[in-house]
């Protein structure tokens, strides 16, 4: 693979907001706590479904994080990417002075599933009930995908590049690969990147009837709990969480501390849907990312996960990281956040890399909530519930998504790269 | 030292017929793909003009998969993917699977799936909707189909950016190809014609209520479309070594955000001018330099002047004597395939020395070359392709002639 690394990139900064922390300390702290964001659902009613918990925000009253600026042509999607936003800018030293400041620019790389289809449907549904002239043109501007990173570059004058990807499950990772390349090739100094995701009526619908949901096979609804031998789906859930990724000179020069860095990244696809494949493209984008990073399978330190509970995809995934890492893999500490989170899509990604930006700064990795011990087949013997204290240089972060696409990112503590040559 | 990437493939699905050779010949002759709209009742609205791809079959592309098994831009892609494989002189075997990718761009995904989503909810027959409608409606599907239909296994990026999305998709495929991640990457953009975007448009008064015309004075707005179009990109050298057929050199990228209004541009041209200055900065270029500009050109009253405001002020002097029409005149605004469509009409342009008119100007608004009406043969060395979008999103690329 050819080198685009005359550049490094560096963590400058990062938001979050979850069902169990509103800002990104709180998220690996309440990880470590054994905090739960699991509820019965209040943002819309699940009469007649056999599921009804979530990972839902709640309470979340905007005002008390943006202030008293005109939220109303601001959807739920839209909001919580600004909370996320405002702390990741916040945290990086980016003042709304430093933002209006001539030649600085920002950027924005978004990944969502969805958007908003609640915003979507509700503009289509009030059209065809009360007449196209009665549809809102607020929701018309909010129905496009890249909405929210729209609202959010208009919010903070992000004038940078503004970037928005779906890849349902692993959007957000691969968000902050593309943000990666992005500062790598020289065409920003200044990124944020990470997912973003609502929960909605329409998500929650089709992910129970495609049986995806914990809760959607008719028995009664447990925790999900990523890797368990009887895991039968996942709870579905939202949320917002961003990194601010910099040009490390760019960095350097403005004088902020650096919390990280992204020192690899790769993706792959999935196009067949089998178990030899989806573990296929899981360990080709691990293998990417090591090649991209410098790194081998032994410097790996730490794993977060995306397996959510799900029949399929958290099997896959953990074939996949075995098959990357080798003998490494079977004792490898992990992280399944989506055990006290859920599936927030979108947003997984960036939650997963957020909550590894705590654990490279005090070494404890978050366990994986309610698993006694993996399932036989999986291979990942390192997956339990207590937390565990680890040499925090490196850190992987995967996904797969359920449609197939695969991602892996490597973060490393600050000057964990002094081994590495450079 | 930058890999240098070559066009060697073109799949197009349009208003105006299918296949490079046929859309390429339509737009030089100006055919019109404008007629009342199909594929919902528009009698509720006071617009009736749509630019739908009518009897569109999509059999003879979809092969491996069952065509009910996936949405309407899906399968638009799928044809156009095909087309360029074959295009290019490839086929799905030809190709090492974990070396190809698919970057794609949409405005919407699928949003006849959220339509018909609506209309049980509407009903009362919640109870019908399956476990179809997740596995038909996230718009990351139209790469997801294309790349199972094909198997292929590397890189897969969909990038809803709306209006510009078949830009963004380019543009990351130059940078994937660059970075050594792939050998071949598609990239285009498609887009379903949709009652939901319809709407939108129709209540933004912003669609044309008989024929698009770009850049003219009396221009009463867009006729929103539907289509795909799929490039497929490959580093040069691979290309001159299997002796494939160059269209074009896809030079460089710019990108940039309005920061300003979801669906106004900034009132100064702001972001176009400095998506079109990094695009040049990034090809090596000056503005001197360009030979056909095809235009955003959406036929909206606010989009159009803009433009024309934005060109100047990146082209200063050398704007007058650049021509830049816009093919919207002819298959209307095909959303997230627009930006893709015209970048295939770029590499044609490069390709054959030929730019298509913009129909239907006939009072122009402003002094620049728009190419009123007629093709026109005109050397092409370096053309550059402008995508504006919902979200203040902006995306310039440019494609340079490569000599053999």
């Amino acid at each position: 693979m050819a080198s685009d690394h005359d550049r490094r990139v560096v963590i400058t900064g990062a938001g979050v907001l979850s069902a169990i922390a509103d800002s990104a300390a709180g998220l690996h702290a309440a990880l470590c706590q054994g905090k739960s964001g699991l509820k019965p659902i209040e943002l819309f009613s699940t009469e007649g479904l056999g599921c009804h918990q979530a990972g839902e925000i709640r309470p979340f009253e905007p005002r008390d994080y943006l202030g008293e600026r005109n939220l109303r042509p601001i959807d739920r999607t839209s909001r919580l990417l600004l909370v996320a936003a405002g702390q990741a800018l916040a945290a990086a030293g980016w003042t709304p002075e430093a933002l209006a400041a001539g030649e600085n620019e920002v950027g924005l790389v978004l990944g969502t599933t969805f958007c908003s289809v609640r915003t979507i449907a509700e503009f289509d549904r009030r059209g065809l009930q009360l007449g196209p002239s009665y549809a809102s043109p607020f929701d018309f501007a909010n129905s496009v995908i890249n909405a929210a990173a729209g609202q959010a570059a208009i919010w903070f004058g992000l004038r940078g590049l503004n970037t928005t990807i779906s890849a349902g499950e692993s959007s957000g990772l691969a968000a902050i690969g593309y943000a990666t390349g992005q500062i790598r090739g020289g065409r920003a100094a200044a990124v944020l990147a990470g997912g973003v995701e609502e929960l909605c009526f329409e998500s929650f619908v089709g992910h129970y009837r495609a049986g995806r949901l914990c809760g959607s096979h008719g028995e009664s609804e447990e925790v999900p709990v990523p890797f368990h031998p009887r895991r039968n789906g996942f709870a579905l859930a939202e949320g917002a969480a961003l990194l601010m990724l910099e040009d490390a000179e760019a960095a350097a020069a403005r004088g902020v501390p650096v919390l990280a860095e992204v020192r690899g990244h790769g993706g792959a696809f999935a196009p067949r849907r089998t178990r030899e494949d989806g573990a296929g493209a899981v360990a080709r984008a691990i293998l990417v990312a090591l090649e991209d990073a410098g790194l081998g399978p032994g410097d790996v330190d730490c794993l977060s996960v995306s397996a959510s509970g799900s029949v399929e995809s958290d099997l896959w995934e953990a074939v996949g990281i075995a098959t990357a890492l080798g003998p490494r893999a079977a004792d490898l500490p992990v992280a399944a956040i989506k055990a006290q989170l859920g599936e927030a899509l979108g947003a997984s990604g960036g939650l997963q890399a957020v909550a590894l930006l705590g654990t490279l700064r005090d070494g404890m990795l978050p366990g994986v909530a309610g698993l006694a011990e993996p399932a036989a087949d999986i291979p990942l013997r390192g997956a339990g519930a207590e937390n565990r204290r680890v040499r925090a240089r490196w850190a992987l972060a995967t996904s797969l998504s359920a449609d197939g696409h695969a991602s892996a990112v490597i973060l490393g503590a600050p000057g964990a790269a002094s081994g590495v040559g450079g | 030292m930058k890999t240098r990437i070559a066009v060697t493939g073109i799949g197009l699905v349009t208003p105006i017929g299918a296949g490079r050779q046929e859309v390429w010949e339509g737009l030089l002759a100006g055919r019109s793909g404008f007629a009342p709209v199909e594929s919902f009742d528009t009698k509720a609205f006071s617009v009736h003009l749509g630019a739908e791809v009518r009897g569109f079959d999509p059999a003879p592309w979809v092969r491996r998969h069952d065509p009910a098994s996936m949405g309407r831009a899906s399968l638009l892609a799928i044809a156009a993917a095909r087309q360029a494989l074959e295009d290019a002189g490839l086929d799905s075997e030809s190709v090492e699977p974990e070396r190809a990718g698919v970057a794609m761009g949409t405005t919407s995904g699928e949003p006849r799936e959220v339509e018909r989503f609506d209309d049980r909810f509407l009903a009362g027959e919640l109870d019908q909707v399956g476990p179809e409608f997740l596995s038909l409606y996230p718009c990351h599907m139209i790469a997801a189909h294309v790349a199972r239909e094909l198997g292929f296994a590397g890189v897969n990026t969909m990038i809803p950016t709306a209006c510009a999305a078949g830009n963004y998709a380019i543009a990351h495929a130059v940078d994937v190809l660059r970075a050594g991640r792939a050998d071949l990457m598609l990239a285009g953009g498609a887009d379903a014609f949709s009652r939901i975007t319809y709407t939108g448009f129709a209540r933004l008064g912003a669609i044309a209520p008989e024929r698009c015309q770009p850049f003219d004075r009396n221009r009463k707005g867009m006729i929103p479309g539907e289509g795909a179009a799929v490039l497929v990109l490959e580093p040069l050298e691979r290309a001159r070594a299997r002796g494939a057929r160059v269209y074009a050199e896809l030079a460089g990228y710019g990108l940039s955000c309005d920061a300003h209004h979801m669906t106004a541009a900034h009132p100064e041209g702001d972001g176009a001018a400095r998506a079109m200055e990094r695009a040049l900065a990034d090809s090596g270029a000056a503005p001197g330099d360009v030979s056909y500009i095809s235009a955003h050109g959406t036929g909206t009253p606010t989009n159009d002047r803009l433009e024309t405001l934005a060109v100047k002020r990146v082209f200063g002097a050398a704007a007058g004597r650049t021509p830049m029409s816009s093919i919207k005149s002819m298959i209307g605004h095909t959303m997230g395939a627009a930006s893709a469509i015209e970048a295939a009409v770029c590499a044609l342009a490069v390709a054959e020395d030929r730019i298509p008119p913009t129909m239907n100007l006939e009072e122009p608004e402003d002094d620049l070359d728009y190419v009123p009406n007629t093709a026109r043969g005109h050397r092409v060395d370096l053309a550059m392709n402008n995508a504006y979008a919902f979200g203040g999103n902006n995306a310039s690329v440019i494609l340079r002639k490569c000599e053999a």
